[in-house]
């Protein structure tokens, strides 16, 4: 682990998805778990503190905008980035209110993710 | 203007008894037993009417149609059919051109004159046709565009699939009726307006929907490199328990997911094993090993499922300002009308017809084949379709800058 690394939580139901998440970030970020579901990214997120989260919404027992309601207001200086195949207006809306920090649509590639993690956690 | 699904259903129904009349007045002629599978109404681009038939030769008869309906039907037979149907009537008559088309002329006049005449009784009035024109080749000299006075881009296609019986062996009957024809007669059949579909939102759901099914393949192309196109977008009409026989008997491996909100129901996005494989490949950044379909194979697959449902959906719910939810992808492989038997039967409980939306993309590059198809509750597709405000059907896709 390099320790001047930001520590990133990524949260997706896809293995597929989590791989490719983590070979474009796991270069210039330490990546301090990967979850399959909201219920598990909340429990990890309270345990490792992450400086980021990558938060996937559709996934199974809970969704992406619920755990990322529940971790901003446990800790509103969380920063979460929605990542998603969602591209829908209200479903956008709603994860201002929960408190997102940004939004991803998938597919991405790894400039616009980087840019992405560039607005909310500036190296 | 309206139609409700009760007409929906009956004109659906008369075209399924007039192919049931039609096959069997081929069978007491050839002795060859066939039945009527599925038939089903579609409102499709002109361009894809003869999707079907791409590839193959056909032969068939032709017929214009006037009256209380006015239009055209064509009976097609692949060419291989039509020899067996020939000598059946005619022994060593498949070998004389002149004689196979007679042939053929005649079985045609005998079947369609059944299935037009069903129309005329049920109508109560008179339905003239014209003599047969023989007709062969592929999709657009089968089926050409309909030329019927008017600008639309989308027609009503009422087509029947018939099979041989222990044969895999079919044949078609279209019939496309001018669009003012069968919206003037749905309009004068409409007994309720409960449960009424409005039809010119139905046209302008189907181009939604053609642009959800190009995001979907820019997806496809954006995440394996493989250059993907929309190629046909259409809404059908059926009776539920003939649904999962349109997906067919082939083997496709694919996803599932539910979907909640205004519309609600399932939606599949299905590729053929080896489109899977070459998709699944494309997505990985190295080079598979196995030349089968393999657990990394199906977890690709899962995923650009879950973002080609996405696509597909998404602008559904930016143009009618709602969320559509739906469910993780779930990895289905079987055969495709065992897909989608448990999903017609759940819908099946609340509705006894359903609306069909079928999309199919395609590549130049490889032999590729991809399906999206979805199975949308009735009530709720009713209910998104008198919210759906026309001069919005272009909002399809939402600003993510603009909101953050």
């Amino acid at each position: 682990m390099v320790l001047d690394m930001p520590d990133v939580l990524i949260a997706d139901d896809s293995e597929f998805m989590r791989n490719l998440l983590r070979e474009i970030l796991e270069e210039d970020h330490n990546i301090v778990g990967e979850v399959e579901n909201g219920v598990e990214a909340v429990e990890t997120y309270k345990e490792e503190n992450p400086d980021l989260v990558m938060m996937d919404i559709v996934m199974p027992i809970r969704d992406g905008i619920e755990a990322t309601d529940e971790i901003k207001t446990d800790n509103p200086d969380a920063n979460v980035i929605m990542c998603t195949s969602v591209g829908q207006e209200e479903k956008m809306k709603e994860a201002v209110k929960a408190g997102a920090d940004g939004y991803i649509t998938k597919p991405f590639q790894k400039p616009s993710v980087m840019e992405a993690i560039e607005d909310v956690v500036p190296s | 203007m309206r139609v409700d699904i009760k007409s929906l259903g009956t004109f659906n129904q008369l075209a399924h008894e007039g192919a049931e009349q039609a096959t069997r007045s081929m069978s007491q002629m050839t002795g060859i037993g066939a039945k009527v599978d599925v038939t089903k109404i579609t409102l499709v681009g002109r361009e894809d009417i003869g999707e079907q038939l791409i590839g193959d030769d056909y032969v068939g008869v032709r017929f214009d149609f006037e009256g209380e309906l006015t239009g055209e039907t064509v009976l097609v037979f692949d060419r291989a059919g039509s020899e067996t149907i020939i000598e059946s009537l005619v022994p060593g008559g498949a070998a004389d051109e002149a004689m196979a088309q007679s042939s053929v002329e005649e079985i045609g006049n005998i079947m369609m004159s059944g299935f037009i005449d069903g129309w005329a009784d049920y109508l109560e009035a008179t339905i003239e046709h014209s003599p047969p024109e023989y007709v062969e080749g592929n999709a657009t000299d089968m089926v050409p565009l309909v030329e019927d006075g008017s600008d639309r881009d989308q027609v009503f296609l009422f087509k029947s699939e018939i099979e041989w019986v222990g044969e895999s062996v079919s044949f078609y009957i279209y019939m496309l009726p001018e669009y003012g024809s069968m919206t003037d007669l749905m309009t004068r059949h409409a007994d309720t307006e409960s449960d009424a579909i409005p039809i010119d939102k139905l046209e302008v759901f189907n181009e939604m929907t053609k642009d959800g099914t190009q995001r979907a393949a820019d997806n496809v192309e954006m995440m394996t490199g493989i250059e993907t196109e929309a190629e046909v977008s259409r809404i059908s009409f059926a009776p539920i328990e003939d649904v999962p026989k349109q997906i067919g008997s082939d083997t496709y491996v694919g996803t599932v997911v539910e979907f909640t909100g205004v519309p609600s129901g399932f939606l599949l996005v299905l590729f053929d094993e080896e489109s899977a494989v070459h998709v699944a490949e494309g997505m990985m950044p190295v080079e598979m090993e196995s030349s089968g379909l393999t657990d990394q194979h199906k977890a690709a697959i899962e995923e650009l499922g879950n973002i080609m449902t996405s696509g597909f959906v998404d602008g559904w719910a930016n143009v009618l300002q709602t969320s559509v939810d739906h469910t993780p992808p779930r990895l289905v492989h079987d055969m495709g009308q065992s897909i989608m038997d448990p999903l017609a039967a759940q819908v099946g409980q609340h509705q006894e017809h359903a609306f069909i939306i079928d999309s199919k993309m395609r590549t130049d590059d490889i032999e590729f084949g991809a399906e999206i198809h979805a199975l949308p509750n009735e009530k709720e597709l009713r209910e998104a379709l008198d919210e759906l405000l026309v001069e919005r059907a272009d909002q399809t896709e939402a600003d993510v800058e603009q909101i953050f």
